[in-house]
């Protein structure tokens, strides 16, 4: 058993850490208070290579490993959530998917610009009707000559506003039920496919979501994305690397609840002492400590696991459970030792008590996690 | 071709250090990092090999572990490394750590020009530099804030001195000791951590080198310092307001 990192890793974590703390630490509260999307940042990281971290580089990515990008997703979001988020799901899902997936050609045209960072990844698969019950999504692709014609309404899509290229999932054959979901890579700007307004969160507000609108749509059949009906199996398997990285993104921030809590517990004073002397306080931050490493051990471990080429499904759920339901625990503690202060608007608490919310809702709720989880364990 | 070397050393992150029970240093914790002028005399290396083409070459003399670090220096835009790593070179005392590197540099690396950090952020004794010109037995420009190469290949330095700026020019080999104003360190991308590891690095070891003198200082002990904070209330009275006014006159604070 070997809990060390590779010099590399460690040197990358150690950069990224620098990154976030120059380029998005301080702008991450005005990117929360105006919904920005900071497109500055997101040059940036592609100039680093942080946008495609674990993709060959053949399709232009690092050619590291997934830990590597957990890394990075977990500094990241230790300054901002929506940020770290903004490219979890870019590279743990839509480029993922076109790696597992695609054809030489899809990865030439579609995978390689993502892995740059020259695009935007999104993931379209969420329906009004269809959140937890993907089989109640509604949206079809009717094949008429050479192209696919979508028809549909999909919702809560990340990097719906900014997107370029879009992964999306629609019937083909409804009657064949797990068998008849199909996945298109749609690019910005093709007909018959708009995107909403940006929705206003309670958190995760920088990262933009919204409604997929798909009216007559036509996509070419050399865009469908692996084979007609092969749709669920790739967005479970998606989803499998994208919950890796929303545990990474939760681990960042409990970390950055932990960072604060400590700072501000030892500074504070009441009767005269201060207080980080208080058991009340110093339990919490003991808890707090020790949720951190667990989930840190549990995500580290679905990577490596994916890493390895071994199965990595149970984990990647576990890991993701564990740790979202761990940033929502320990960000409330963390305001709670803030008092008042971590009441307001400004105090870093704040903000990641309202993002740390998101991380057991999407990628699969908390009870959807449970459901894979009991899946594999009662087996 | 330009020929540059960069020393570097490899120091502890003094972010992580604590301060334990009776004022003494906490290292338990510490992580380790190159120090920060340091970084500069490496970015600045790169930088001028972007423009006038060469090869930067990056030195130190650490401990073993220090390999991570040279790892890092590789990412930053250097080309290969000379590593004397050993146990004992962990706590090497300024001219010991010049003679080393003098050492090195005279038997195995062609320079023009050699780049040190200013002084290191351990100790910031700024003597490696100086030293190891001395040991070179060529030109030191220390406190540098600006550096050209002219197309006659003589260097000319901005040194930032007491009251104002100093601009020096000398002929080549040069040793420049490097203020942080000289430039901003990159922070290296994924692909440039990964490709450090597959460049060269010339590994040598103490057995390869002359004996390594006596330290001229030693360090005795290091403590945290300690600070004295005074703290005197005045009421809003009219009375308090002019014993504050004067107990800042009695302090100087104000005339």
């Amino acid at each position: 058993m070997d809990f060390k990192l590779t010099e590399e890793q460690e040197l990358i974590r150690k950069n990224m850490r620098e990154f976030a703390d120059k380029y998005v630490e301080p702008i991450a509260v005005e990117i929360d208070e105006n919904s920005r999307h900071p497109a500055e940042v997101f040059k940036k990281l592609a100039e680093g290579d942080w946008m495609g971290i674990p993709i060959p580089t053949e399709y232009g990515g690092a050619g590291s490993d997934y830990l590597t990008h957990i890394l990075a997703i977990e500094e990241l979001s230790r300054s901002c959530a929506s940020t770290g988020f903004t490219v979890s799901i870019h590279v743990g899902i839509a480029c993922m998917l076109v790696l597992l997936n695609g054809t030489e050609e899809q990865k030439q045209q579609y995978l390689l610009p993502m892995a740059k960072g020259e695009k935007l990844g999104a993931f379209v698969l969420t329906e009004p009707g269809a959140g937890t019950d993907v089989m109640a999504a509604t949206t079809t692709a009717v094949l008429d000559g050479d192209a696919y014609v979508l028809n549909g309404t999909k919702t809560f899509t990340s990097n719906g506003p900014t997107g370029d290229t879009y992964m999306v999932f629609a019937w083909t054959d409804k009657a064949a039920g797990r068998k008849g979901l199909s996945c298109f890579i749609i690019p910005r700007g093709t007909a018959g496919m708009s995107a909403g307004t940006h929705f206003r969160k309670m958190g995760l507000r920088s990262s933009q979501t919204s409604e997929m609108v798909f009216k007559d749509c036509r996509v070419p059949k050399a865009n469908l994305l692996g084979k007609e009906g092969a749709g669920l199996v790739m967005a479970m398997a998606g989803f499998d690397h994208g919950r890796v990285g929303i545990a990474a993104q939760s681990i960042g921030i409990v970390q950055a609840a932990l960072d604060e809590s400590i700072r501000y517990s030892k500074e504070r004073i009441q009767f005269g002492n201060p207080i980080s002397k208080n058991q009340a306080i110093s339990w919490m931050i003991a808890d707090m400590a020790t949720e951190l490493s667990a989930a840190r051990f549990l995500t580290y471990h679905a990577a490596w696991l994916k890493d390895q080429k071994l199965n990595f499904s149970k984990e990647a759920a576990m890991a993701k459970l564990f740790a979202s339901e761990a940033a929502m625990r320990h960000t409330i503690k963390a305001v709670q030792i803030h008092g008042g202060y971590g009441y307001c608007k400004g105090a870093k608490v704040e903000r990641l008590m309202r993002d740390a919310k998101i991380t057991e809702i999407y990628e699969g709720t908390s009870e959807a996690q449970r459901m894979v989880i009991s899946g594999n364990v009662l087996r | 071709m330009l020929n540059i070397v960069a020393c570097f050393k490899w120091v502890i992150d003094e972010a992580y250090i604590r301060k334990g029970a009776s004022g003494a240093l906490d290292f338990s914790a510490v992580d380790y990092k190159i120090s920060d002028y340091d970084r500069n005399a490496i970015e600045e290396a790169a930088r001028l090999k972007g423009l006038h083409g060469g090869s930067v070459t990056v030195l130190t003399a650490n401990a073993p572990e220090a390999s991570k670090g040279v790892k890092d220096a590789l990412s930053r835009g250097a080309d290969q490394a000379f590593f004397a790593g050993d146990p004992t070179f962990n706590q090497l005392e300024s001219s010991q750590t010049a003679s080393i590197l003098g050492e090195i540099i005279r038997s195995r690396i062609p320079y023009d020009l050699i780049i040190c950090g200013e002084g290191s952020s351990d100790q910031y004794a700024q003597q490696v530099g100086p030293r190891l010109a001395e040991n070179l037995g060529i030109p030191c420009i220390s406190y540098v804030q600006k550096l050209t190469i002219g197309e006659d290949g003589r260097i000319v330095a901005e040194r930032r001195v007491e009251e104002g700026v100093e601009v020096v020019e000398a002929p080549l080999p040069v040793l420049v000791t490097v203020l942080p104003e000289i430039n901003i360190p990159r922070i290296p991308g994924v692909k440039d951590t990964l490709m450090a590891s597959k460049k060269p690095v010339v590994a040598i070891k103490k057995e390869d080198l002359p004996p390594v003198g006596a330290a001229l200082l030693q360090t005795l002990g290091m403590t945290a310092t300690r600070m004295e904070r005074n703290c005197e209330k005045f009421a809003a009275t009219p009375e308090g307001i002019a014993g504050f006014v004067e107990a800042l006159q009695k302090r100087g604070l104000i005339s």
